[in-house]
């Protein structure tokens, strides 16, 4: 209404609509990210709603510029990482059954999402899902948090190292773990149910080790010293 | 020198896209050369595609979304209310509404009477035009007889304190309730500070048909304050011409909003007719 001369009002109008246009249009990518840290769909809805109402309060102390993808998952990993891990081991002891209960909350949902296929076709994407989520589950929370950063969300090492306030070099030799111990055991459910005959099943403490450090970092400065010595 | 020492690390980089384009083409050079690092590539590049492929989620339910609009807009709701309070204690002392609310007070004082706390439907939509912001069909001086023309018998009430002008007016296509309905929209400036405050004023109303909320006795007339979804409106009905008014502002209390109301000429008309 040209008539509006609330400013007030009409600011706070904006920062909503701001909010939705910016903010809101990651929603999908948020539940992703809190569906696969938290391993089940209930408390992931939990984190999401929390995460953006957190968000909706620091609005204004969002760059506009910067990455807001990038933040609203910093807000998300933070939020899993202080309240949910806590959250959830008090629930464990409380309520053992709810593990089996949030196990089902994962399958429903992945049935909904795959109900126009074929049930044979549903059954195995079922079992492949429950096998996903036992094998995070047997991932460290760090591991975890770096392996679905990087592969669910594609963040690169840098933005990782900002939401996790780690350096690139630890993000790195977390995401190479994560994704071993995560490959080898996604491998071996496969094997144990027959869906894949290949190859003999790495050993999860074998996927996990390596002689190597990874780090780019150390890479680089080696280079770079090296390529001094020679000029 | 062989990039077979690093191979983990630039295999991993290589694969994210993360190594800058002299270190990529570096590598590239190498893999040509040397089987064993090209295996390893090739290894890391199906166990990554094995991981990628399993972590695709599903995405966010729908009901998780309506959650979420819920949310905001209780948030939006509980944030106007605080600035609302700042502002009423910003309004009340000396400001030009101090002398009017004193002599308001004694009659709301003694007049409170116990009512139902359940709204009417007619005060929930009327005070939800307040948010819709439908622009206005006439504007300043010409409200007065256009409203006349469109909307008679019913005259814009005026209010009695100074700085508060009326800015317009429209029609509500839909009316409300099967009411025929017109939405009046004043500015109230004290100081500095401007706040709109709205008017939905409906026709063939009966005296309950503005029911609930804290009834008021002014005079010999009944004003009522509802709450609706946290924002205060104040109702009258006046029985002489069964029109019915529905005050809200976004801004304002409902001890602000009721002694605006009682400052306007609507109850001083009502009382000399009777």
């Amino acid at each position: 209404m040209a008539t509006g001369t609330d400013l007030r009002m009409l600011a706070a109008r904006e920062k909503r609509a701001e909010f939705e246009r910016q903010a809101l249009v990651h929603t999908d990518a948020l539940f992703g990210a809190a569906y696969r840290l938290t391993r089940n769909a209930r408390d992931a809805e939990d984190l999401v709603q929390d995460s953006l109402l957190r968000a909706y309060r620091f609005w204004d102390s969002f760059e506009q510029d910067s990455n807001c993808k990038a933040w609203l998952l910093r807000i998300v990993t933070n939020t899993f990482i202080n309240e949910y891990q806590r959250k959830k081991r008090s629930r464990e002891v409380l309520d053992a059954a709810s593990a089996e209960q949030d196990a089902t909350d994962g399958v429903l949902m992945h049935a909904e999402a795959t109900d126009r296929q074929s049930p044979e076709r549903t059954l195995l994407e079922r079992s492949v899902s429950d096998d996903v989520q036992r094998a995070l589950d047997g991932l460290p929370d760090d591991f975890r948090t770096a392996v679905v950063l990087c592969d669910v969300q594609g963040l690169s090492y840098k933005e990782i190292a900002d939401i996790m306030q780690t350096p690139v070099g630890t993000v790195m030799s977390r995401l190479f773990r994560g994704r071993k111990l995560l490959a080898a055991s996604l491998r071996e459910f496969a094997i144990a149910e027959g869906y894949v005959k290949t190859t003999a099943p790495k050993q999860l403490a074998e996927a996990g080790a390596t002689d190597q450090t990874i780090d780019l970092e150390k890479y680089r400065a080696a280079r770079s010293a090296r390529e001094g010595s020679h000029s | 020198m062989s990039l077979c020492h690093s191979i983990e690390t630039l295999s991993m980089a290589f694969l994210d896209d993360e190594l800058a384009a002299e270190e990529r083409r570096e590598l590239e050079l190498h893999l040509l050369d040397c089987a064993s690092c090209r295996q390893l590539v090739d290894g890391e590049r199906a166990d990554l595609e094995l991981v990628r492929k399993a972590l695709v989620a599903p995405p966010a339910p729908a009901l998780l979304k309506a959650r979420i609009t819920r949310a905001l807009d209780a948030e939006d709701v509980a944030v106007a209310r605080r600035e609302r309070r700042r502002w009423s204690q910003w309004l009340l002392p000396g400001s030009a509404m101090a002398a009017a609310a004193a002599s308001i007070l004694v009659f709301v004082g003694l007049g409170a009477t116990p009512g139902s706390r359940e709204n009417s439907p007619f005060t929930r939509d009327a005070a939800k035009q307040e948010i819709h912001a439908l622009p206005l069909e006439v504007q300043g001086a010409s409200t007065g007889p256009w409203l006349r023309d469109h909307f008679a018998p019913v005259e814009p009430p005026q209010f009695t304190e100074p700085g508060i002008a009326l800015l317009g007016a429209r029609l509500l296509p839909n009316g409300i309730a099967n009411h025929d309905a017109a939405l009046l929209s004043y500015l109230v400036t004290i100081g500095a500070n401007r706040v709109t405050l709205t008017a939905v004023v409906l026709k063939d109303l009966r005296g309950d048909d503005l029911g609930g909320g804290q009834a008021y006795q002014v005079g010999n007339q009944i004003l009522r304050v509802h709450d609706t979804d946290g924002m205060p409106a104040v109702t009258y009905v006046d029985q002489g011409r069964n029109v019915g008014y529905v005050f809200t502002s976004e801004r304002l209390t409902a001890d602000e909003l009721i002694r605006l109301v009682v400052s306007t000429d609507l109850v001083a008309r009502a009382s000399q007719r009777r």
